[in-house]
């Protein structure tokens, strides 16, 4: 196995900057997960480091051999493509012994190999069958077994579960996830569903524009997003963002906000005097963390149901206050009709707060 | 240093022949006919430098051009009215009038019968429909007590209707084909909006259809110009070198007629230049007015 | 009262729409239903009566025909000629165009535009100034109008006519192959020419059928380059024999000429009636994919 590192790699297409100044380390053994909406760059990474695209900047390395020049077929990597690219003259056999066939292996070998990796994908049935004979799910093993089959240094996956119905989805989510851990192939991840990422990844790096946005744990994403972009990318609902003045009376701190006014703590209020360099802000708060309080109290507010949105276990209630809508998402024993006055609070504890000009997380 | 070396390996295995083949039937071809332009060409192929004299003997002496000129446009125009304006009336109905997909497959294929049938025998089928005493069409015209020319080949107006119908039996399917196409890349959606907002099928094709086949018409009368332009054999295959008497010989034919009937090639040759300053004008107008890109996709639906 | 109305209505546009489509042909069918009959009969009235069943329209195939006193060559000399140049212009076109429409169509290299823009600019050069030229060729070489080199020479003449299309055509077939699948086979060890061969080549076959066809009715229908360069009769192929036997015995015999036309048709009906997809698709070619 081998570790990936991508040194200031930056990727243009004509004018286009599909990938700007990329930095990533991948550990050897290490699952990472490239996050991001479409078109952001994630595929064009991936595809630089198959060796289909050469970087215009910048340097990849396999362990610490460059290997920018190196055609795909030197490079031992292992793909599965969101179509699955199975090749639709070649029965499932000779697709999965396609690589091993080109590298010449001995045909004793190749039919032991085919044979393995069909046992541990659950094909072995189908290996006379022609991929159009073939479900979704089954093309998709068919496509791991091939990239598997050559016993890949790099795995690598572009939205290998995108074409999957919901529920093949998830049984296969865990799937890849253990294959992984148990063969220990470094295996980049293509995906723009954070579920995928945040469940099967050691690390995601969440992507934009083409730039890296922050690379984590999806812990570390999900509490300490490093910009506004990562909080609102990361999470489901969204978290709200409010539009908000720092202001100081006396001793007191407040954030202003069209429809409210939170008053800070002083732990907040350090920071915010240390480190915000205008009083422009942007509050984030994700939903689960605005709380409904019994009766009017300190720090709540009165809002307007604007919508319920049930989701089973859970609820997400729209709150209207003046014309400021938040999600707040509680359990379904909450009881409450479009229209009716409830009142709220904002756990303090759990707030971000992001500089509105640079969008990056002052807390 | 080795990826520029591959790469051009490459290139040449895959673009080396096609490449090789092009240079030989087609530019070193026009080169030299260019080149033979500019001189009096003896039987023996023996070269008198005349220098533009060719050009100026078409331009100012030949008595034959006006006339020769006059049926290329009669041709064209004719030919082109039914490949283009017949076309589009044949590829909408396939495409939008028969719903039934295996009936439309089958008018669309008999439609492209005289396309393929060979062209001589395509023309010995002509030849008998139009024979004076044998053929069918006659025939029927003097059953239904109407006058029958002497002969639909010797002389206009005749010979060049039967030039016209000859060449526009074979044009049709071009245009059918691409508008059917077209029309077949219209979502039905628009359609159905159409109809629910109440519109009957002539509305249908007068407000969506024809606007969105506004590039694919526009496609198919400038490709056909130019190859109706270039074009001759049909004629060629029924009067051979008789066609100058029957008013049906079109530039391109003439230019034949000088080379190898009456063994003039610098004059021939000096005709086709004519022949390929037209086309070269036409083609790089329209790579101006439709874009490369739209030429090379002619049958994309604006929507 | 209304709905009477629109039904009558609705059949007569339907009646209107097949009539459009319908009566035009009925001539072409007249005209084929006439060449069939006439090949089996001694006379035909009103195009499509026959009068006299026979098979003597058919004697070419044993015997030479005899007209003016000139025994003309054996039919089956003439097949074997067509044989050999729609062959020779199939497999050319064939081979070539599927190299060069794969690099038109996926390969990067500069230049690469202005090289298929010149490819379709090759579309306002009549065919006519090829002829003059290769006449002026051949004559200086001394082949003019005789011996096998000259026959294969213009073999390679007409598949080079027909190259930019079929390269184009085929170029569409390319086109629609998903990259991925070409990704896939990089990274599965092939070469670029490997990936050609092993991966996009066999998933473009209906297009290679295609033009194959598309060469086929064009080298079997090839009449003016034979025409104009071979003058003996032993070069000949099925079209200039068939053009030659026009002017020389028709109002004479038409049924040897019906007789031979039906021969001549043979490939042709068989590719209408089993390929019509494939042709259709050959002509929308390039243009819808």
């Amino acid at each position: 196995m081998v570790s990936v590192t991508l040194e200031n790699i930056s990727k243009y297409f004509g004018k286009v900057r599909a990938v700007e100044n990329l930095n990533l380390k991948i550990e050897d053994g290490e699952f990472i997960a490239l996050l991001g909406p479409s078109g952001c760059g994630k595929t064009t990474t991936l595809l630089m480091i198959a060796g289909i695209y050469k970087p215009s900047k910048g340097n990849i390395y396999f362990g610490d051999k460059i290997v920018n020049d190196l055609p795909p077929r030197d490079r031992n990597v292992g793909m599965v493509f969101q179509s699955y690219a199975l090749y639709p003259h070649m029965k499932v056999f000779d697709n999965i012994a396609f690589p091993l066939k080109l590298r010449k292996e001995p045909k004793d070998f190749i039919k032991k190999k085919v044979q393995e990796v069909a046992e541990l994908l659950k094909i072995e049935d189908l290996l006379d069958r022609k991929p159009s004979q073939l479900s979704g799910g089954q093309q998709q093993r068919v496509a791991l077994g091939r990239a598997l089959a050559k016993e890949p240094n790099v795995f690598l996956m572009d939205e290998p579960l995108a074409n999957l119905d919901a529920k093949l989805r998830v049984i296969m989510r865990v799937e890849l996830k253990r294959l992984q851990k148990r063969l220990g192939i470094t295996t980049v991840y293509v995906t723009h569903d954070q579920v995928e990422a945040m469940t099967m990844a050691d690390r995601i790096a969440v992507l934009s524009n083409g730039r890296l946005q922050q690379v984590g744990r999806s812990e570390e994403l999900y509490n300490k997003p490093r910009n506004l972009f990562v909080a609102g990318f990361i999470g489901s609902p969204p978290m709200n963002f409010v539009d908000c003045i720092f202001v100081e009376e006396g001793d007191e701190a407040y954030l202003e906000a069209e429809a409210f006014r939170l008053r800070l703590t002083d732990s907040i209020k350090k920071i915010l005097k240390e480190n915000a360099r205008s009083s422009e802000l942007i509050l984030g708060v994700r939903p689960e963390d605005i709380i409904i309080s019994e009766r009017k109290a300190e720090g709540s507010f009165e809002a307007e149901i604007y919508a319920m949105e049930p989701l089973g276990r859970d609820v997400i209630v729209n709150l209207r206050m003046n014309d400021t809508i938040l999600k707040m998402m509680t359990s379904s024993l909450f009881k409450g009709a479009v229209g009716e006055k409830i009142w709220v609070r904002i756990s303090l504890d759990k707030i971000h707060i992001f500089d509105k000009k640079t969008e990056f997380a002052i807390l | 240093m080795i990826k520029a070396l591959r790469k051009a390996v490459l290139l040449i295995v895959l673009l080396g022949p096609l490449s090789a083949l092009i240079a030989f039937t087609w530019i070193a071809p026009a080169v030299l006919t260019t080149f033979l332009s500019f001189f009096d060409v003896g039987l023996g192929l023996q070269l008198r430098p005349v220098g533009l004299g060719n050009f100026y003997r078409i331009l100012y002496r030949d008595l034959w051009v006006p006339q020769i000129l006059q049926t290329t446009v009669i041709y064209v125009l004719g030919v082109l009215a039914i490949n283009s304006g017949f076309g589009l009336v044949l590829g909408i109905l396939t495409a939008y009038f028969v719903k039934k997909e295996s009936v439309s497959l089958f008018f669309r294929t008999a439609w492209l019968l005289p396309r393929m049938t060979p062209g001589v025998l395509y023309v010995v089928l002509w030849m008998w429909f139009v024979d004076t005493r044998y053929g069918l069409l006659n025939a029927i015209l003097s059953m239904l007590g109407l006058p029958t020319p002497y002969s639909w080949l010797l002389s206009k107006p005749h010979s060049q209707i039967i030039m016209i119908a000859i060449n526009g039996y074979v044009g049709a399917s071009y245009g059918m084909i691409i508008y059917s196409a077209a029309v077949k890349s219209i979502p039905t959606d628009f359609f159905n909006a159409a109809k629910v907002d109440g519109a009957s099928d002539l509305q249908i094709v007068r407000y969506v259809i024809l606007p969105l086949l506004k590039w694919p018409i526009l496609f198919v009368t400038a490709w056909q110009t130019l190859s109706l332009l270039a074009s001759y054999e049909y004629i060629l295959m029924v009067w051979g070198d008789t066609a100058r008497q029957a008013n049906v010989e079109v530039w391109a034919l003439y230019t034949y007629d000088r080379a190898f009937w009456l063994y003039d090639y610098g004059y021939a040759a000096a005709l086709s230049v004519f022949l390929v300053a037209a086309g070269l004008i036409m083609i790089v107008l329209y790579m101006k007015i439709f874009g490369f890109r739209r030429l090379m996709e002619p049958s994309r639906v604006e929507v | 009262m209304a709905e009477l109305k629109r039904r009558v209505r609705r059949i007569l546009g339907s009646i209107l729409v097949y009539a459009v489509l319908t009566v035009p042909l009925i001539p072409i069918f007249l005209m084929y239903t006439w060449l069939f009959v006439q090949a089996f009969s001694d006379r035909v009235i009103f195009g499509i009566i026959p009068q006299g069943l026979t098979l003597r329209n058919w004697a070419f195939l044993n015997n030479p025909i005899v007209f003016g006193g000139i025994t003309h060559t054996s039919i089956w000399v003439i097949l074997r000629n067509t044989l050999i140049f729609t062959f020779g212009v199939t497999g050319l076109i064939t081979v070539v165009s599927s190299l060069s429409g794969y690099a038109l169509s996926r390969v990067q290299f500069k230049g690469r535009t202005e090289f298929m823009q010149f490819i379709l600019a090759l579309h306002a050069f009549p065919a006519v100034i090829l002829l003059i030229a290769v006449f002026y060729i051949l004559n200086k070489m001394g082949l003019y109008g005789k011996g096998l080199l000259a026959f294969l020479g213009i073999i390679i003449v007409k598949a080079g006519m027909e190259i930019p299309m079929s390269a184009w055509i085929l170029k569409g077939f390319f086109d629609v192959i998903p990259w991925d699948l070409e990704w896939a086979a990089l990274i599965d060890g092939c070469t670029r020419l490997g990936t050609w061969r092993r991966v996009i080549l066999p998933m473009i076959m209906p297009g290679i059928a295609a033009i194959s066809i598309f060469s086929f009715i064009a080298g079997w229908g090839e009449f003016i380059l034979v025409y104009t360069y071979m003058a003996t009769e032993e070069y000949f192929t099925l079209s200039v024999f068939i053009h030659r036997m026009i002017g020389e015995i028709m109002y004479v015999r038409w049924g040897t000429i019906a007789a031979l036309g039906v021969f001549y048709l043979l490939p042709i009906i068989f590719f209408f009636i089993f390929t019509q997809k494939a042709l259709l698709r050959i002509y929308i070619g390039g243009i819808k994919r």
